[in-house]
């Protein structure tokens, strides 16, 4: 069998994706191929030891990576505080901050996550921020700004730059602590190839990329705005 | 030793589990639920597989795994019943509770930060000031729940109840970053990375320098996207085409080639569906019509800052 056929996991995981099929059928799917087409058995056993099966790297990396999903942990909380107004409540306290937009509001948090980077503080902020205040905010702000009950589609749109911003600050912010795990990740690779980089230094070569993702954040975020405040012509449909 | 019972992750697992185990009984119990027992079923194997997950050998913890992705697969994993409160019941509570009902939701970052400074403050590794930070979520998670008991007077079990709401919007998608990761794994143990890396080496020539800037940039993204992590690509990368093809030959400063090297694969993180906790799980958290909705709108930003990687790196290779 030639070497490339190796590459099927991820011609399924694309033709898969496209065609809108179970993403965890996909994925699992697309590991038990790759991994059977590159002749790994599938469990551990004795007549090839020192090989791990792919069933026992299914389960290895998922009980490793658990951590991934703890934010269930904070759903049962933020449901019954939804259930008790937070999202009606942070719509109305944010009408009353004259200045507040959607596009400001993502600028602001995409800055505030930099600062996370800057403190060394590694968190994923859609489940402890996102969901439950800056998406409220950014609702409240655009009703504040919108004559009538918002359009779906915009609200779709909010949703999106406000994960967006999360993801902006986080991925390029992370790189400004020399605690980060990217920066020692980077640090210890270099080491075993015979270079010893400077923490520093990269840290000084990254900030270009940093500025560039806030500049271009703020830009997407501030046409975001523009068009917001356009009226639409779908139905509305209240939240 | 406190620090070291502090930091067990296994007890937020069995938090998060005995959480996971609460949602499966009332899945069983929602009489109106189209798919009752097979949803119930799979939210009581993930309970097991979280609370489990570090004394379960590994190859029961894959099958268990198996058998969820298969009930999934089969469409048999759906939402309940329990819908949204209205919005005039929403609003009636909030004028009643006013800015009270922010202390839960804010005592989660807070504790979360609270955990992470003190152990940073007692100068422990950041390994140690990380884990801090996710036990200190599940404390959070905890205080935040006490607190939201007690400010809107609710019941512990309409608490569950609403946990369970969001907990079914988001659905089986609260697996991805787990497979995925197991993903990962299989595809370096299948070396698909030293495929693409031997890919790259083949088509670019060895001396035209932006050419393999580009390559290497390209590379970088490609991989992190297929991969849905920049951490996995990057050692592959810069084994096989930063250094052996640009580094050395050329001279260039591996500090500044490195780091724009990674961050040059987080734009391709912005881009793909494969890093599900950042892009698909969140659209399923708020509840998205589409689920690549979180990609669409990341899509022209993630192209101009790729792009912005290679001019950039190519830059600072011919001036410094």
């Amino acid at each position: 069998m030639p070497e490339w056929f190796k590459l099927i996991g991820i011609v399924i995981v694309i033709v898969g994706f496209a065609l809108k099929q179970r993403t965890t059928l996909v994925v699992v799917t697309a590991a038990m191929a790759t991994g059977l087409v590159a002749g790994l058995p599938l469990f551990s056993n004795a007549t090839s030891p020192g090989q791990e099966g792919i069933i026992n790297m299914l389960g290895r990396a998922f009980s490793d990576n658990r951590l991934m999903t703890l934010f269930l942990l904070t759903l049962p909380a933020i449901g019954l505080a939804e259930r008790y107004g937070l999202l009606e409540q942070s719509a109305a306290w944010i009408r009353q901050l004259k200045a507040a937009t959607v596009g400001r509001l993502s600028i602001l948090y995409q800055l505030f996550r930099v600062l996370h980077g800057i403190l060394g503080l590694r968190l994923t902020g859609h489940a402890s921020f996102v969901r439950p205040l800056i998406f409220p905010m950014s609702v409240g702000a655009a009703e504040s700004r919108s004559p009538s009950v918002l359009e779906t589609e915009k609200v779709e749109r909010i949703k999106a730059a406000n994960a967006a911003s999360e993801n902006y600050g986080n991925f390029y912010g992370q790189n400004l602590a020399v605690v980060q795990p990217g920066i020692l990740l980077v640090y210890g690779v270099m080491r075993g190839l015979g270079y010893e980089v400077s923490l520093w230094r990269m840290m000084a070569f990254t900030s270009p990329i940093v500025l560039l993702s806030i500049v271009l954040g703020a830009i997407q975020f501030l046409r975001l705005d523009r068009s917001l405040s356009r009226p639409s012509n779908e139905e509305p449909v209240s939240r | 030793m406190i620090s070291a019972w502090l930091l067990n992750l296994d007890t937020v697992y069995v938090l998060t589990g005995i959480v996971l185990f609460i949602f499966a009984v009332l899945t069983l119990g929602d009489k109106e639920h189209p798919h009752r027992y097979s949803s119930g079923l799979f939210w009581l194997l993930l309970a097991i597989a979280f609370a489990l997950g570090s004394v379960l050998p590994h190859e029961l913890t894959g099958i268990l795994v198996l058998f969820m992705v298969m009930l999934d697969g089969a469409g048999r994993v759906s939402r309940g019943s329990r819908q949204e409160a209205t919005t005039q019941e929403q609003s009636a509570q909030a004028s009643r509770l006013k800015n009270k009902i922010f202390l839960p939701v804010i005592a989660i970052p807070l504790v979360t930060f609270l955990f992470a400074f003190a152990f940073r403050a007692a100068g422990f590794d950041s390994s140690a000031i990380n884990r801090a930070a996710l036990v200190g979520l599940g404390a959070g998670s905890a205080v935040a729940a006490l607190l939201a008991l007690r400010i809107t007077g609710g019941t512990l079990s309409t608490m569950f109840h609403e946990g369970r709401r969001i907990n079914d919007a988001i659905g089986s998608l609260s697996l991805l970053p787990q497979l995925l990761a197991s993903l990962g794994i299989i595809f370096t143990a299948a070396k698909i990375g030293d495929l693409i890396a031997r890919g790259i080496q083949h088509v670019v020539p060895e001396d035209n320098l932006f050419l393999l800037v580009l390559g290497n940039c390209a590379g970088m993204a490609i991989f992190t996207m297929a991969m849905g992590n920049s951490f996995a690509a990057f050692p592959v990368i810069a084994s096989g085409v930063l250094v052996p093809l640009i580094v050395k030959p050329f001279g260039v400063d591996p500090a500044m080639a490195a780091i724009l090297t990674l961050t040059a694969g987080s734009s391709g993180t912005l881009m793909t569906p494969m890093a599900a906790n950042f892009n698909i799980v969140p659209a399923a958290l708020l509840n998205m019509k589409d689920q690549y909705g979180v990609i669409k709108f990341q899509l022209p930003f993630g192209v101009v800052i790729w792009s912005l990687h290679v001019l950039l790196m190519y830059l600072m290779i011919r001036l410094i």
